[in-house]
């Protein structure tokens, strides 16, 4: 085997484009492995775990770019970089003319009223400070933003009158449009704050899938809620939503805010002259539930329903689950498996959605491990061994170093489906399926074959596999809800409307509803 | 209502007008849902202007 790892001093090109990049030369002739990144640190380490290493390497930063191609001969690794060169200056000829800085690009938008960021954490914060300092609004995508710079950037974004949204900010809705990944989601009355990418996602859809819609669905940044930023987001967004006149409902939702934001944000809220519902999704600490002034839930799908009642709309018939259906279908699925067949295992891409089954678990007092866990009590040892029940977050930053994140890039999903189904003693794959924009153009097909094998091998050993799922979506977005459910269903997964009640489903089927 | 709350409230009055750093496909994925949109063919500014930047932070 024929190994190079070049680096090209401040060369820089997108996440995803480099992964588009990659993908095409692991399928030219010949070629074992290749990996085109930027030269982080986590990347060198993944680099040097594939066994590449030069004296390049090791001296190789974050604005560089990294090269590594292993293949059968000399010649066809040659071969496949010219391939790649050709693609890198396509890359950058497809942007020939496009600006090269904000300031440029304001000269083409002067009206532009907002900036979105996705660019590596380590710039991101000063290309935003820059925004906002040209009167922009900032939609903050990247992660890795220190706490203090994101305090930093919430005070400049306050004084001069403008939102940041994020960083770490995976969706928002505004105005109809949707930033990051978002679902298309008609306009309603429903304003909504919320600190989670995939539970924003769940509760727009849901709302929608209602028959109601989101005015705006502001973004907040999964700190923001805790006393180290003090809700600067979410204080600003409640106010721009409580004088929007199409805003007839707000709705927070957010893991339980620290002590003294809750204190600031019950302050403003008893003040309010619309109603407020508050999702805080997480074990309640009595002190929020004496303090909060609105309605309290803790679940996306009680959020909705309190919502539905406030706009004095009927709770629709997907919202209004029937235990004793549940029971025996979980009886008739119980059928099939072998005794041994126990465990549950949750492989989910969205970060709310296994922290919310995590919840339900909690409450139902089943115990469980997760990477990315509720409370130390429950975290899992290595995040590539599944132990008893396990809940997975695919996209928590063990699984996404050097890669994209699961609801575009569905790689490790199907490898940890299909390692799942060699475990003789799991009964249930729990899944979520996320749609919209920026997500993959077809999340049921990426994992599909994958599962139809984990069953297979289940069946081979005398038993079966019990393939439970939900769909986070509209008939709106590009994907399509119903295409996507139709062809869980077809393939015997028993889907359900929302994803906590899939969890429940799961819940009942262990015998332990909450 | 005061300048300060303008910002914030033209851009739910207005609807997102969006400059783009980053991802390319939030660019175009924007655009497919007809909102105007530059986007920005960045390039990580070279060292010594980093540095500037920095040093300028620190005495300003």
């Amino acid at each position: 085997m024929f190994r190079v790892c070049l680096v090209q001093k401040r060369r820089y090109f997108d996440s995803m484009f480099l992964m588009q990049v990659s993908q095409r030369l692991r399928a030219e002739p010949g070629i074992q492995e290749a990996a085109v990144l930027m030269g982080t640190p986590a990347n060198v380490q993944i680099l040097k775990g594939l066994g590449f290493s030069s004296p390049e390497l090791e001296g190789a930063g974050p604005d560089d770019l990294v090269v590594a191609v292993a293949g059968a001969s000399e010649d066809q690794v040659r071969q496949a970089l010219a391939k790649l060169e050709g693609w890198l200056q396509a890359g950058r000829a497809a942007a020939e003319g496009a600006p090269k800085t904000l300031v440029q690009a304001l000269a083409h938008l002067p009206e532009a009223n907002l900036a979105v960021i996705s660019l590596p954490g380590w710039h991101a914060g000063r290309e935003a400070k820059n925004a906002l300092e040209h009167g922009l609004n900032v939609f903050l995508f990247s992660s890795n933003v220190p706490v203090e710079e994101e305090v930093a950037l919430k005070r400049l974004a306050q004084a001069k009158g403008l939102l940041v949204m994020g960083p770490d900010c995976g969706t928002a809705l505004v105005a109809g449009v949707g930033l990051g990944f978002a679902n298309a989601v008609r306009r309603g009355p429903v304003g909504l704050i919320a600190a989670s990418g995939t539970g924003a996602q769940e509760f727009t859809s849901l709302i929608h899938r209602a028959g109601s819609g989101i005015s705006h669905a502001l973004g907040t940044g999964g700190r923001d809620f805790s006393d180290a930023v003090g809700g600067l987001t979410a204080l600003t967004a409640f106010s721009a939503l409580v004088e929007d006149p199409a805003t007839e409902i707000i709705v927070f939702l957010a893991k339980p805010p620290g002590p003294e934001t809750l204190a600031r944000l019950a302050a403003h809220v008893r003040r309010s002259p619309k109603p407020v519902v508050a999702c805080f999704l997480g074990v309640i600490p009595e002190r929020v539930r004496r303090e909060w002034p609105g309605r309290l839930t803790t679940t996306i799908d009680e959020a909705v329903v309190a919502t539905l009642e406030l706009l004095s709309l009927p709770r629709p018939p997907f919202l209004s689950g029937d235990p004793a259906a549940l029971a025996a279908l979980a009886e008739e699925e119980r059928k099939k498996l072998l005794p041994r067949q126990r465990f549950v295992r949750g492989i989910f891409a969205g970060g709310t959605f296994c922290y919310q089954a995590q919840l339900l678990f909690h409450l139902a007092r089943v115990p469980f491990r997760s990477n990315a866990p509720l409370s130390e009590e429950y975290a899992l040892l290595n995040p590539l061994r599944s132990e008893g029940h396990t809940l997975l977050d695919m996209g928590e930053e063990f699984f996404t170093q050097g890669r994209l994140h699961p609801m575009i890039d569905p790689t490790l999903r199907r490898e940890r489906i299909l390692a799942e189904a060699e475990d003789p003693e799991v009964a249930v794959l729990l899944l979520d399926f996320v749609l919209g924009y920026n997500a993959s153009p077809d999340p049921v097909g990426d994992l599909l074959p994958a599962l139809q094998e984990a069953r297979e091998r289940a069946r081979r050993r005398g038993g079966d596999l019990l393939l439970v799922a939900s769909v986070c979506g509209t008939e709106a977005d590009p994907q399509g809800f119903a295409r996507q459910v139709e062809r869980l269903e077809n393939a015997k997964v028993r889907v359900f409307p929302t994803q906590a009640q899939a969890v429940q489903f799961v819940l009942t089927f262990l015998g332990r509803r909450a | 209502m005061s300048e300060a709350k303008t910002g914030v409230q033209r851009l739910l009055r207005e609807g997102p007008k969006a400059i783009n750093l980053g991802l390319k496909e939030f660019a175009e994925a924007l655009a497919a849902q007809g909102a105007k949109v530059v986007h920005v063919d960045w390039s990580p500014p070279p060292p010594e202007a980093q540095e500037l930047a920095d040093l300028l932070e620190k005495l300003l």
